[in-house]
């Protein structure tokens, strides 16, 4: 009885929507004529192939899933790595006022995407920006740097607003993962005369492997999601270089709605889906099988 | 069992004469762009005062989002009464039947008091779907003391315009002969729009044909691409909306805005003079200007016509029109109001001026934001350097011949 409640939430907020989605990308409709729907089977799905009316190579789904890929990887490599090594020195015994920068840490997240990226579109701005400020008075450059405007840049600088945002989660989430690490094995290791870096991928890494593989699932599933970061500094520009799956569902859905429409992006949304979850499948076994080691 | 039965019956009786009470009139409104909840609240009280038991539920939105807001709303079947909206989204929502055509309630009076050019920015397919709430008109504003530092004339043609950039620009003082938009939004592509009705070019002509790859049209994108070389550096992170920033600083010979920007940037003490943008080689007109118009429009799922329409002519009366434009600074759509005192001010001339070389934003396009997209491709990639104007602008109108269908 006590479960109903929650069921009934799970259905109206998650199920629902999601069988929404999926019986869309059947049909033929449109935000443009609501009252026009018409089944037709697979064809959304083919269009994600053969719609290739702004570049003739590519199709416009596989060109934004593609960059989506190398985004997203990108991105959740940086939030590992530096995840990783933030957490190390936060960890270290030898670093005093450890609390004050672990809780310091925690703000980036605190604060709402769209808003982390206007500050950051401002802060990397050519003519106002904070950065370029230090850079031109510490004559690292000596013409302001234009951090979006090229499309490797942009893409590189979208990617690293992104990884700053999520960075938090995961620097949070492996310190709770080393602090679970018993100190008698970094004594024994000692004793036997092992190094620092032979401790960190004999002990460290290996007992942090679960905690690295949740925690980058998660974050895997949200950056593929991420939205706001790229809306706000570049609106998927310049010219297409950061349209992203979410960026150019959302395209298809509201903008480019006379080749598009709901029906479209529904498909999209489902080609999405079934992608991340076959990559949490895969994390999954893949974290089950460290566990059974 | 009594006690409950009396309780529901009082409870109904109440809400019965609450909903009897008041006639809610749902409208849609933005905010941002100088539009803020409390002025069209008080507008909306003030309405609620002269209608008894009419009870005005407006609901804001960020300009951002507000079409796709329009457009899911209708695609609930809960779209709201009243709906202000950009003009050039109007054949949009036309062919989705999604707001009625008002030719039948605009009276000969309400007609003759807007300049004819402003219902052009509201027709489509021979039928009036809005009444303008706002519209704006743009000229060049620049800063005088940078002029005469460098010796340079108001402008009267490209060539003019482009040596008055060059003569200014000084990267290395951080001084930029002009300022310009290139990210990805709205008002880049209207931007890129000034020079090419400037010269003389179209998006979509008269009969309906994608005119967007003709001469005059690649003219205009390769002068915007080389005014580029003696503008800000990286133009493709900036918006039109932010430029008044950069001009403040006083390090910006001209740039092309809303009079509302040029007094901000009066304030913070820089000497703005104006000069109206200048025909292009190709044209045979003096000037330009592009005209951008907001409109009210009534949704066609609205069961409230009369009293939207009642709404819609008390926000657009002359009172409240010329209280509006004045309080937001917007170019007056109406006759008369240019006669008002306050917009005899030396700032509002050239603005008033330019009205009458005017054209229409979204001229003969009937996708606006699929078209935006295809133009923003165009514009960026000839300003990165990626393709030349001919190739760009071919690929657009390839698009948008698509798009026309």
């Amino acid at each position: 009885m006590l479960i109903l409640p929650l069921l009934l939430a799970f259905s109206i907020f998650m199920l629902y929507p999601l069988y929404k989605v999926v019986e869309s990308s059947f049909y033929k409709a449109s935000f443009l004529n609501p009252t026009f729907r018409v089944y037709v089977g697979l064809e959304n799905f083919r269009w994600l192939f053969n719609f290739k009316v702004f570049d003739p190579r590519w199709s416009y789904f596989v060109a934004a899933l593609s960059r989506s890929l190398l985004w997203v990887g990108g991105s959740v490599g940086i939030k590992v790595v530096l995840g990783i090594a933030v957490a190390l020195l936060l960890n270290s015994q030898f670093l005093a006022g450890r609390r004050i920068y672990r809780t310091l840490v925690i703000i980036p997240w605190a604060i709402p995407w769209a808003m982390s990226s206007m500050m950051w579109a401002w802060t990397l701005n050519s003519q106002f920006g904070l950065v370029n400020s230090i850079l031109l008075k510490l004559h690292i450059v000596d013409k302001p740097v234009t951090f979006l405007t090229t499309a490797k840049s942009a893409f590189l600088t979208t990617m690293v607003v992104d990884a700053w945002v999520g960075l938090p989660f995961m620097i949070i989430m492996f310190l709770s993962g080393l602090q679970s690490i018993p100190d008698d094995l970094y004594e024994a290791a000692t004793v036997d005369g092992a190094s620092d870096w032979t401790k960190f991928v004999r002990i460290t890494l290996p007992l942090l492997k679960p905690v690295i593989l949740t925690t980058s699932l998660l974050s895997l599933v949200w950056t593929f999601n991420s939205f706001d970061i790229i809306w706000v500094l570049t609106r998927g520009g310049p010219i297409r270089a950061t349209e992203t799956l979410p960026i150019a569902i959302y395209n298809v859905a509201f903008l480019l709605t006379r080749f598009g429409g709901i029906g479209k992006a529904s498909a999209m949304t489902m080609a999405q889906v079934a992608l991340v979850t076959v990559i949490s499948v895969f994390y999954i076994r893949t974290l089950r099988r460290g566990v059974e080691i | 069992m009594r006690k409950l039965l009396c309780v529901v019956t009082v409870m109904a009786v109440f809400l019965m004469g609450v909903a009897m009470a008041e006639e809610v009139l749902k409208v849609l409104m933005p905010i941002g762009g100088g539009y803020t909840i409390e002025d069209q609240e008080a507008i909306a009280r003030e309405f609620e005062k002269d209608n008894p038991g009419v009870k005005i539920e407006m609901e804001f939105v960020g300009w951002a989002e507000l079409w796709n807001k329009i457009i899911t709303s209708i695609g609930a079947g809960a779209a709201p009464d009243v709906m202000y909206i950009a003009s050039r989204w109007i054949p949009v929502l036309a062919d989705m039947g999604a707001i009625i055509p008002l030719d039948e309630y605009i009276t000969p009076e309400k007609r003759e008091l807007y300049y004819d050019m402003v219902w052009d920015t509201v027709t489509y397919n021979g039928h009036v779907y809005g009444v303008v709430r706002a519209m704006s008109t743009k000229v060049f504003i620049y800063n005088k003391k940078l002029f005469e530092e460098n010796g340079v004339k108001i402008p009267t043609t490209w060539d003019e315009l482009l040596e008055a950039a060059k003569k200014i620009h000084n990267p290395a003082k951080g001084v930029y002969g002009i300022a310009m938009a290139g990210k990805r939004f709205v008002s880049t592509v209207t931007q890129f729009l000034q020079y090419l009705y400037a010269n003389d070019g179209k998006i979509v002509d008269e009969e309906g044909n994608v005119v967007i790859d003709k001469p005059n049209a690649v003219r205009a994108l390769e002068f915007y691409k080389e005014l580029s070389n003696y503008a800000q550096p990286g133009i493709i992170e900036w918006t039109r909306e932010d430029l008044i920033k950069l001009f403040e600083t006083g390090k910006v010979g001209m740039y092309i805005d809303h009079v509302h920007n040029a007094l901000k940037a009066i304030e913070k003490g820089v000497d703005v003079g104006f000069f109206l943008i200048p025909g292009g080689p190709d044209s045979v007109k003096r000037y330009s200007t592009v005209i951008v118009t907001d409109c009210i429009a009534i949704s066609s799922q609205t069961k409230k016509k009369d009293l939207a329409l009642k709404f819609m002519n008390y926000m657009t009366s002359f009172e409240k029109q010329a209280e509006w434009d004045l309080k937001l600074g917007f170019v007056p759509p109406m006759v008369k109001e240019k006669d008002l005192p306050e917009f005899q001010k030396w700032y509002w001339k050239p603005y008033i001026e330019a009205i009458k070389y005017g054209y229409p934003q979204s001229a003969g396009v009937k996708d606006w934001e699929g078209t935006q997209e295809v133009l923003l491709d165009a514009i960026q990639s000839v300003l990165l350097g990626q393709s030349d104007a001919k190739t760009a602008l071919s690929q657009a109108a390839r698009i948008i011949k698509i798009l026309q269908k």
